[in-house]
C-alpha cells in the first residue's frame, strides 16, 4: 500500500469525488427542509426546491408588478455596473501608482509609507465621510469598492514591478531607453498580466464592498435585494441570489484567466 | 603608445569598511578581448558593473576614451547577462528592434508603418548574423538557452556598441552549444571591431576566447578573509596565436601552475 | 478534494443544528431582544436578577439574550432558536406569522408616541414631500409610518420614491446634499431634528397606538408552558414599577443603550409606556387594536410581505380580544391579555 500522500485519483474518479460533496449538500438541504416543513409547513428558513424555483421564476422571468422590470436582471445589471466600474478605476489607479512607486525609487520612498498606512484603514468605518464627500448615490458605492481594493492593488503591483529582473532594466538602458520609454515598453507590458492576477485576488473583497455598499443605501442591486427581503426572511429569494452571485464571481474569475491567457500567452507559458 | 581606450587608474571599490577591489591599474586598447577569471567573491562581477555603470568606483579613476566613464548604463556599452537579458513579452524580432525603436521614437518607444518595417528589417539582419532568422516570430520562452543568448547578443549589437560586456554568458549552456557560441562570439567580435570584457568560470573558455586573460585574486593570500584588503588583478596574461589553438587542445592539469591552482 | 469534503462535513454540522426540533414541555427557555427604548427593561431585568428571581419562583430557567441586529433577532426567533423575542406588531406579522410561526403578544409594553418621524430638509409640511426621494429602512415600521402619513395628506407611495438605507447610516446620510427626506426612529430622530434646516413633519404621535412594541412568544410553547408566561410577565411588571419610580433604574437603562439619563428620558417622552398592567390590558382589549392590525395587514399585503401565496390582506388571521381579523382558520398572530391581566389582579 502506497502512502496516502502518493495516491492520486484518476480523472473520472476526481470528477466524481468533486461532485459528491455538492450532491451531499443538496441531499442534506432537502432532508433538512423536509424536516422543518413537517413541523411547520410555512417554514421560510429552508424553503423547498419548488418554492425556490417559484421564487426564481418570479424574480428572473416575470416582470415586477410595481415597476414592470425583471428584478433579478435589473439587480444584476446595476451591481455589475458598480462592481466593474469600481474594479476598472481601482486597477488603473493601482497600475499607475504601483508601477511608479515600484520603478522609481524617488516615488517609492514618498508614497510607499502612505499606501502601507492607507491599506490598513478599514474603509467601512469611514462610510459617513464617504457619504458626505461623494453623496449617497452611485458614486459612493463605486468609491467604496475603489477605496477598498486600490491599496491592495498598489502594493501588489509595486511588489510585482520590483520583482522584474534588474538585468532587464539595465539591458534596456544599454539599448538607449529613457526612464519613460523603459516604463512604457519594458515595465508596463510585463506588469499587465500580473495586474490581472491581482484583480482576480481582489475580486472577493470587491464583491464584499459592493454588497456592503448596497446594503447601506440603494434602490436596486443584488446586495440591496438580499438585505431587503431578509426583513421578512424570504430565504427562497436569498438562496438563489447567493448562488447567482457565486456563479457571477466564478464567471468573472474564469473570464479574467481566459482573457489574460489570450492577451499574454508569453506570461502563462513561461511560468 | 597611444592613449588607452579604457583605463583604470588606482581604482578601488568598497562598501563601508568592506573593501572589494583595490589598486586596480589596467589599460585596454580598442579591439581587445579580455577574459576575466577568479574565485567567487573576488570582485570580477563588481569590476564588470563598474564598466557597465551600475556601480561607481569609490577611489581612483575609470577613463573611457580619455574621459571619466558615464556612471549609468548607456548605448556605447552593450551587455549580455547569464540570464534575464531578453524581454519575455516581446517576440524575437521585437526584442532586437527595441533598440532602434528607443532611438527613433522618444515619446512612445514604439515605431509604426515604414519606420517600423525598416527597424524590423535591420533586426532581421542581426538575427541572420546570430543564426536566429528562423525563430524571429517566436517568443523567448519558446527558445532554448543557447538561442536566448544569441538573441541577447543580436539585441545588443543593433546599437553598434563599442564595448560588449559579457557576464558569464555561456555559463548555463551545454558544452556542445557552448562551442557554437564561442565560434559565434569570435566571428561577431572580428566583424564588428568590438572591445569585449567577459567574466567566466571556465578557464579553457578564457584561454580560447581572450586576447588577454585577467586573474582576480587577493594579493596577500593569508589576508583573504579580512575585510581590510580587496582583490585586484593579480595576473595579466597576453594570449598569442589564439587562431591556431582549439579549445579542446588546451589541457591544463589542475595543479601545474600557481595561477591555475588559484582559479580552478 | 479533502478540503471540499471537510467543508461538506462542516455544512452538515451547521445544518444539523438547524433541525434539532424544539421539545414542547421543557424548563429551559431563551428570549432575545435588541437595543430600543421600549426594550431596555429586559437588559435591566437580566442584569438586576429580576428575571432569574421570577424564573426561580416558577422553577424554570430563562436566558435573556441581547442581539445587536434587530432583524436578525426576529429571524432567529422565527427559525426556532428562541422562545420569545421583542419586536413590533408589524414585524411580528410579516416575519414570524408570515412564516407560519404562530406567535402571541405576551406583553404589550408600549407604543410609539413620536419616536418614529418623517423629517424633511427645508420643507415644513408633509405635503412638501411630493416628488422627493425618501431614505428609510424599506419594509420596516418607518415605511408603514410613511404610508400612513402620505395617506393623511392625500398622497400615496406613487408620489415619492423610496431609497432603502441602513438605520446605522441614516444620520450620516441626512448630512449629504442629495438626501432631503428621511423616515426613521429614535434616537436617530432626535439626532436628525437637531440639525439645521430639518423639520419633523409627521410622527407616530399622529397615529397613536399603531406602532406597538411587544414581547412575542411562540404560541405553542406558551400553551404547553404557562409558567414561562407567568414568570416573564411577573418580572416585567416588577421592572416597570422600578422604572417608573426610580431614576437610577432609568439611568441604568439609558447607559446600557449608549446614552445617558436625559437622553433616555427624552426618548421615553415620545414613548407611551404601559407601566401598569391594567393599562396594557385595556389597550389590548380596545377595538382600535383590531383596526390598527387591519391597517398593518393591508400595508404588508400591498408590499408583498405576507408571502406570494397570500390572496388578500386577511390571509393571515390576527386574533384580538375584540375579534379576529382575516382568516379564522389560519390564525398565526394573537394578542392575548390573559397573563397581563393576572399581573393586574396581583395573581402572579
Amino acid at each position: 500500500m502506497k502512502r496516502i500522500i502518493n495516491l492520486r485519483p484518476s480523472r473520472p474518479l476526481a470528477v466524481a469525488l468533486g461532485i459528491v460533496p455538492f450532491i451531499l449538500i443538496l441531499m442534506l438541504y432537502s432532508w433538512g427542509s423536509d424536516l422543518r416543513k413537517a413541523e411547520n409547513e410555512r417554514d421560510k428558513l429552508l424553503p423547498s426546491f419548488t418554492e425556490i424555483q417559484k421564487a426564481v421564476d418570479r424574480m428572473a422571468f416575470t416582470p415586477s408588478k410595481r415597476t414592470g422590470e425583471y428584478l433579478l436582471w435589473q439587480d444584476t445589471k446595476s451591481s455589475l455596473k458598480r462592481l466593474l466600474l469600481g474594479i476598472v478605476i481601482a486597477a488603473m489607479v493601482g497600475l499607475v501608482v504601483g508601477v511608479l512607486t515600484g520603478a522609481i525609487p524617488l516615488a517609492g520612498s514618498h508614497l510607499g509609507a502612505l499606501t502601507t498606512v492607507v491599506s490598513m484603514v478599514p474603509p467601512l468605518a469611514l462610510l459617513p465621510i464617504l457619504f458626505i464627500v461623494f453623496g449617497l448615490g452611485e458614486v459612493s458605492k463605486v468609491v467604496l469598492i475603489v477605496i477598498g481594493i486600490t491599496p491592495f492593488l498598489i502594493r501588489d503591483l509595486d511588489q510585482r514591478t520590483r520583482e522584474l529582473p534588474q538585468e532587464q532594466l539595465v539591458k534596456a538602458q544599454t539599448l538607449g531607453g529613457s526612464s519613460w520609454q523603459i516604463i512604457l515598453r519594458v515595465v508596463l507590458p510585463q506588469v499587465m498580466p500580473r495586474l490581472m492576477d491581482a484583480i482576480r485576488l481582489s475580486l472577493g473583497a470587491a464583491w464584499l464592498f459592493l454588497i456592503a455598499a448596497e446594503a447601506i443605501a440603494a434602490t436596486d442591486g443584488l446586495g440591496y435585494r438580499i438585505f431587503l427581503v431578509r426583513r421578512y426572511l424570504a430565504m427562497d429569494v436569498i438562496l438563489p441570489y447567493v448562488m447567482w452571485i457565486t456563479t457571477l464571481a466564478f464567471l468573472l474569475d474564469w473570464s479574467l484567466i481566459r482573457v489574460s491567457k489570450m492577451i499574454f500567452p508569453w506570461y502563462h507559458t513561461a511560468k | 603608445m597611444k592613449d588607452a581606450f579604457i583605463a583604470f587608474q588606482r581604482c578601488g571599490k568598497h562598501y563601508g569598511s568592506h573593501v572589494v577591489l583595490e589598486k586596480l591599474n589596467a589599460s585596454v586598447q580598442e579591439g581587445e578581448f579580455v577574459t576575466m577569471v577568479g574565485t567567487s567573491g573576488c570582485g570580477k562581477s563588481t569590476f564588470l558593473k563598474m564598466l557597465l555603470g551600475t556601480e561607481t568606483q569609490t577611489t581612483g579613476k575609470l577613463l573611457f576614451n580619455g574621459q571619466p566613464i558615464v556612471a549609468e548604463p548607456s548605448e556605447d556599452r552593450g551587455v549580455v547577462f547569464q540570464k534575464y537579458s531578453v524581454f519575455p513579452h516581446l517576440s524575437v524580432r521585437d526584442n532586437v528592434a527595441l533598440g532602434r525603436e528607443f532611438a527613433e521614437s522618444p515619446l512612445l518607444g514604439k515605431l509604426f508603418g515604414q519606420k517600423r518595417r525598416q527597424a524590423l528589417a535591420e533586426a532581421d539582419q542581426w538575427l541572420e548574423a546570430v543564426g536566429l532568422a528562423a525563430a524571429r516570430d517566436k517568443y523567448p520562452h519558446e527558445l532554448s538557452g543557447g538561442m536566448q543568448q544569441r538573441l541577447a547578443i543580436a539585441q545588443a549589437l543593433i546599437k553598434h556598441p563599442k564595448v560588449l560586456l559579457l557576464d558569464e554568458p555561456f555559463g548555463a549552456l551545454d558544452p556542445g552549444i557552448r562551442k557554437d557560441m564561442h565560434a559565434l562570439i569570435l566571428k561577431l567580435w572580428k566583424e564588428n571591431n568590438l572591445t569585449i570584457f567577459m567574466v567566466t568560470h571556465d578557464l579553457q573558455e578564457a584561454f580560447y576566447l581572450g586576447t588577454r586573460l585577467w586573474v582576480f585574486d587577493w594579493p596577500q593570500h593569508e589576508a583573504q578573509d579580512s575585510d581590510q584588503h580587496g582583490a585586484t588583478i593579480t595576473f595579466d596574461l597576453p594570449i598569442e596565436q589564439r587562431d591556431e589553438l582549439q579549445a579542446s587542445d588546451l589541457e591544463f592539469p589542475e595543479n601545474e601552475s600557481p595561477v591555475l591552482m588559484e582559479v580552478a | 478534494m479533502k478540503h471540499t469534503f471537510t467543508s461538506a462535513l462542516a455544512a452538515a454540522a451547521i445544518l444539523g443544528s438547524l433541525f434539532s426540533p424544539a421539545a414542547l414541555a421543557k424548563d429551559n427557555f431563551k428570549i432575545c431582544w435588541s437595543i430600543y427604548v421600549g426594550w431596555m427593561p429586559w437588559e435591566y431585568g437580566d442584569t438586576s436578577g429580576i428575571v432569574d428571581k421570577w424564573a426561580d419562583k416558577y422553577d424554570i430557567d430563562i436566558e435573556v439574550v441581547q442581539i445587536n441586529d434587530y432583524v436578525e433577532s426576529i429571524n432567529q426567533y422565527t427559525a426556532g432558536e428562541f422562545d420569545g423575542c421583542a419586536m413590533t406588531n408589524m414585524d411580528a406579522l410579516t416575519i414570524p406569522a408570515a412564516s407560519g410561526v404562530d406567535s402571541t403578544a405576551l406583553i404589550v409594553g408600549d407604543f410609539s408616541n413620536g419616536n418614529d418621524a418623517i423629517i424633511l430638509k427645508d420643507k415644513t409640511s408633509l405635503a412638501g414631500i411630493k416628488g422627493q426621494s425618501v431614505n428609510l429602512v424599506e419594509l420596516s415600521v418607518s415605511h408603514y409610518l410613511l404610508a400612513r402619513g402620505l395617506e393623511s395628506v392625500g398622497l400615496s407611495e406613487k408620489d415619492i420614491s423610496v431609497i432603502n438605507t441602513s438605520d446605522a447610516d441614516m444620520v450620516a446620510a441626512f448630512t449629504t446634499d442629495d438626501v432631503t427626506a428621511v423616515t426613521t426612529w429614535n434616537p436617530l430622530v432626535s439626532e436628525i431634528t437637531a440639525m439645521p434646516a430639518s423639520h419633523s413633519v409627521f410622527d407616530s404621535s399622529q397615529i397613536p397606538g399603531e406602532i406597538i412594541d411587544t414581547l412575542m412568544v411562540n404560541t405553542e410553547t406558551l400553551k404547553e408552558n404557562p409558567k414561562l408566561g407567568k414568570a416573564l410577565v411577573g418580572a416585567w411588571y416588577e421592572i416597570m414599577a422600578g422604572m417608573e419610580s426610580d431614576k437610577s433604574v432609568r439611568e441604568h437603562m439609558g447607559k446600557a443603550s449608549g446614552t445617558d439619563l436625559s437622553g433616555y428620558e427624552s426618548q421615553l417622552a415620545s414613548t407611551k409606556m404601559f407601566y401598569q398592567a391594567e393599562d396594557a390590558v385595556e389597550f389590548v382589549n380596545s377595538d382600535s387594536l383590531k383596526q390598527t392590525m387591519e391597517y398593518v395587514a393591508e400595508f404588508s399585503f400591498d408590499h408583498g410581505l405576507l408571502g406570494e401565496g397570500a390572496p388578500d390582506a386577511g390571509f393571515i388571521g390576527i386574533e384580538t380580544p375584540s375579534g379576529v381579523f382575516g382568516d379564522e382558520s389560519n390564525v398565526k398572530l394573537r394578542f392575548d391579555p390573559a397573563f397581563m391581566a393576572m399581573a393586574a389582579e396581583g395573581k402572579l
